[in-house]
């Protein structure tokens, strides 16, 4: 079996969400299958600059063949684009423009893909929203598996993207909240697909002693792992944190890793330690009383299921469905919407240990029954295997005509994302007739259908407390990675 | 923090999270969001202005009718010494250059021209002036608005920490009662006494006695034999609250009269802190303690407490 990972970007030293994921992914299939990733010369995600070769080499015994891109993104002419196709009534053309000026934009990644896609069983591409992804699923859909890792951000809204979603031949979804919200924007139910997430090598025994040590880092302290930025929720973490050491007897500190686009508050008990490698960041995560996890749009979040991996509770923003959701499937992490509540779920953590511990282990077992490697490719396998007994669909609906993708027909993206039910998706999913492997791992009894809670559904109080900011409408025109 | 109700190796986050929020409604009363403020704050705006005149959404309607206005710019003209004659054909030019001189016969154009090229630089003063202006009443405009909002998020934080000074005055309250009812029930004795009783517990509060001699300074104190034993045989706690005791009574009389003993001696207080330091381990009965203590809870906030000199 010979299978193609399509990405943006790809390369040890790459770390974006998706780009990572793709890397994973194709280290672990490449055990099972040969596999090569075709992808581009950029490492830039903002400018697509071509800064590698167009060539063909081994990253990790995998062939990475690589393409050039034609242009690189106008970060002003993507921005107005952006706020056109999000904003106001345009066509087809308009969004079609949105996504060349998005990028990257590689003719020739896509050419090689008309003609070569008969070389390979299975393409698995990463990131819907990317100019690869939906030219490249358009050139070969009934070999296409997307991997979408859609986050409910305005691009989901754009029309040119439901056809994909319909007439790719399988989705790995990441979660059961971005499959509920795919479903309800595309209506793919017929399209195969499967829960799949990602795993982590999560070192056996990380050294909690050594970081301390290695940082000074002396009593409790909650960890944030990722960029510090606002639109990662970090402002409003800084905020409610100060709040948290206002009060009495509260003994955690916070440790920011990652790089800061934002001014961090002085404070004692705020500590930032900048960019860690892999092994100081377990040891971060192995030795916090807990993982605070304030972003507002993830898809999947990875460093969530390292923290569940190493027996640590997550304490997440309510105002991200997937990490609701996920808290609540696995019992593993508090959530919080308001100011009070980080407040006083912090305390909680702090002060019930016996609570600390239980949420740990639940996410210890979550991860290992969904997220740990063998579970995911076997996920990976299975619906490779099913595809194979399975004959293709129709494919990908045709564009429309030339006058018809210049009609200014199409709603604004951000008004159909906000017609979207939201909430997360509170059970476990029933196995679907067509998903054989979602019943691999069941934690709790399912019921018949998914329950998702509409955002008309909330309650009143609930509703009442939703967020102390506003949260924002978009994402600032995101760039990249997801 | 108490503990939650859910004890189980099987946790519930939903359930734990309801738990949160209703504690913190409990803490709280309603938690109001940004929204709920600007809410709020409009609300508020209604109340104190004209409803029928000015809008809620005060600075979006100026701001509306402030770009309306910006729009359309003032029309304005040019007006100069040659504004009458020109034409933008040249020979209709050179006519009316010619004739001026015949045109200046019949009457003065000049008071004219002069008095338009000074209404047209005052038309352009205005129009700048009006600019200006308009900036400065959209910056006041933005000023109202924040006050408004402000004034009403002070509002809000100001109830909340009323009633947290209220809390934190009724638990003052009964921290000074319990001080008080741990106060009655200290009792001293002399270092002839503790060595006499063996270091037992006395059976009835009884008070301290001044020593016969004169007290050594207080920097001498610890040299004393006993301060030694005293200091090895008390807790922190007991420390702070002799500490505490002292600093109270400093002024007050001695520590048997302010306790109500049948003697008040006529020594003076720093003899009386000496005396203290030099008995060192007053015993503390701890059953009277409880009991004391016991009776103060029971009483309640409301009770009337004795204060020290009542005692």
């Amino acid at each position: 079996m010979k299978l193609a990972v399509v990405v943006q970007r790809y390369g040890p030293a790459i770390n974006g969400g998706a780009e990572l994921h793709a890397r994973y992914v194709a280290e672990h299939l490449a055990r099972h299958a040969e596999v090569e990733v075709l992808t581009t010369c950029a490492t830039d995600y903002v400018s697509w600059h071509n800064e590698l070769s167009a060539n063909v080499e081994t990253i990790n015994g995998v062939s990475v063949r690589r393409f050039r891109v034609r242009h690189e993104r106008d970060t002003t002419d993507f921005g107005r684009r952006s706020d056109h196709v999000f904003k106001l009534p345009h066509s087809v053309a308009d969004e079609l423009a949105w996504l060349d000026s998005e990028g990257p934009a590689s003719p020739s990644l896509v050419r090689f893909i008309n003609r070569n896609a008969t070389r390979y069983d299975y393409l698995f591409f990463f990131s819907y929203r990317y100019y690869h992804a939906y030219h490249g699923a358009r050139a070969a859909p009934s070999r296409a598996v997307l991997v979408p890792t859609a986050e409910r951000d305005d691009a989901i809204g754009l029309s040119i993207f439901p056809a994909i979603f319909r007439g790719v031949r399988a989705i790995m979804y990441n979660s059961p909240e971005e499959r509920a919200m795919i479903e309800a924007i595309a209506a793919n139910q017929q399209v195969p697909s499967v829960v799949v997430g990602i795993g982590s090598e999560v070192p056996a025994n990380p050294q909690p002693g050594r970081f301390r040590q290695k940082f000074n880092i002396r009593g409790p302290f909650a960890v944030y792992v990722g960029r510090i930025d606002e639109n990662k929720g970090c402002r409003e973490l800084f905020e409610a944190f100060l709040e948290y050491v206002r009060c009495e007897s509260t003994r955690l500190s916070l440790v920011l890793i990652g790089n800061s686009m934002l001014p961090i508050p002085e404070h004692p008990r705020i500590r930032h330690l900048g960019f860690l490698d892999d092994g100081d960041k377990f040891d971060a995560i192995a030795g916090s009383e807990l993982l605070v996890m304030p972003s507002y749009f993830e898809s999947l979040s990875m460093v969530a299921l390292e923290a569940w991996a190493l027996g640590r509770p997550v304490l997440a923003n309510a105002r991200c469905d997937v990490l609701k959701g996920q808290s609540i499937r696995s019992n593993a992490g508090l959530y919080y919407e308001t100011r009070a509540e980080f407040v006083e779920t912090l305390k909680a953590l702090e002060a019930n240990r016996w609570l600390s511990v239980a949420l740990g282990r639940n996410g210890r077992q979550f991860f290992r029954e969904h997220y740990d490697w063998p579970v995911i490719e076997r996920k990976y396998l299975d619906m490779m295997a099913r595809l194979a007994k399975e004959p293709a669909g129709p494919g990908i609906e045709p564009l429309p005509g030339w006058l018809a993708r210049r009609r200014r027909d199409r709603p604004a993206a951000r008004e159909v994302v906000a017609a979207l039910a939201a909430g997360p998706v509170v059970r476990s999913e029933a196995p679907r007739a067509v998903d054989t492997t979602q019943s691999q791992a069941p934690t709790r009894p399912a019921p018949p259908q998914a329950q998702r809670r509409s955002g008309g559904e909330r309650d009143h109080g609930d509703r009442r407390r939703r967020g102390w900011q506003a949260r924002p409408q978009a994402r600032r025109q995101r760039p990249g990675g997801a | 923090m108490s503990d939650f109700n859910v004890r189980s190796d099987s946790v519930n986050v939903e359930q734990i999270m309801e738990q949160i929020r209703a504690r913190i409604r409990e803490k709280r009363g309603v938690d109001y969001t940004e929204q709920e403020v600007r809410e709020l704050a409009a609300v508020k705006l209604e109340k104190f202005l004209d409803p029928r005149g000015v809008r809620s959404d005060l600075l979006e309607q100026f701001r509306k009718k402030e770009s309306a206005e910006t729009s359309q710019p003032l029309p304005n003209y040019e007006f100069t010494d040659q504004t009458l004659y020109e034409t933008h054909r040249a020979p209709i030019r050179w006519i009316r250059q010619l004739l001026n001189p015949l045109l200046k016969l019949f009457f003065n154009p000049n008071p004219l021209i002069q008095a338009l090229h000074i209404q047209s630089q005052l038309n352009t003063m205005t129009v700048e002036r009006d600019a200006a202006r308009r900036g400065l009443v959209q910056l006041q405009y933005e000023v109202l608005h924040n006050l408004v909002l402000e004034t009403t998020r002070l509002g809000i934080e100001v109830k909340n920490l009323k009633m947290r000074v209220e809390s934190m005055t009724g638990r003052l309250e009964f921290n000074e009662r319990r001080a008080r009812a741990l106060e009655s029930v200290v009792v001293y004795k002399s270092p002839d006494e503790r060595e006499r009783g063996g270091g037992g517990r006395a059976p009835h509060p009884e008070p301290a006695m001044p020593r016969p001699e004169p007290p050594p300074p207080r920097s001498e104190a610890p040299a004393q034999p006993a301060a030694p034993v005293a200091e090895t045989s008390e807790g922190p706690g007991q420390r702070s609250r002799r500490r505490r005791r002292r600093r109270g009574r400093r002024g007050g009389g001695l520590a048997s009269t302010i306790m109500g003993g049948p003697q008040a001696p006529a020594t003076s207080a720093p003899e009386a802190d000496a005396v203290r330091e030099a008995v060192g381990g007053h015993d503390t009965a701890a059953e009277s303690i409880e009991r004391e203590m016991a009776a103060d809870s029971m009483s309640g906030p409301e009770t009337d407490d004795p204060g020290p000199g009542e005692e």
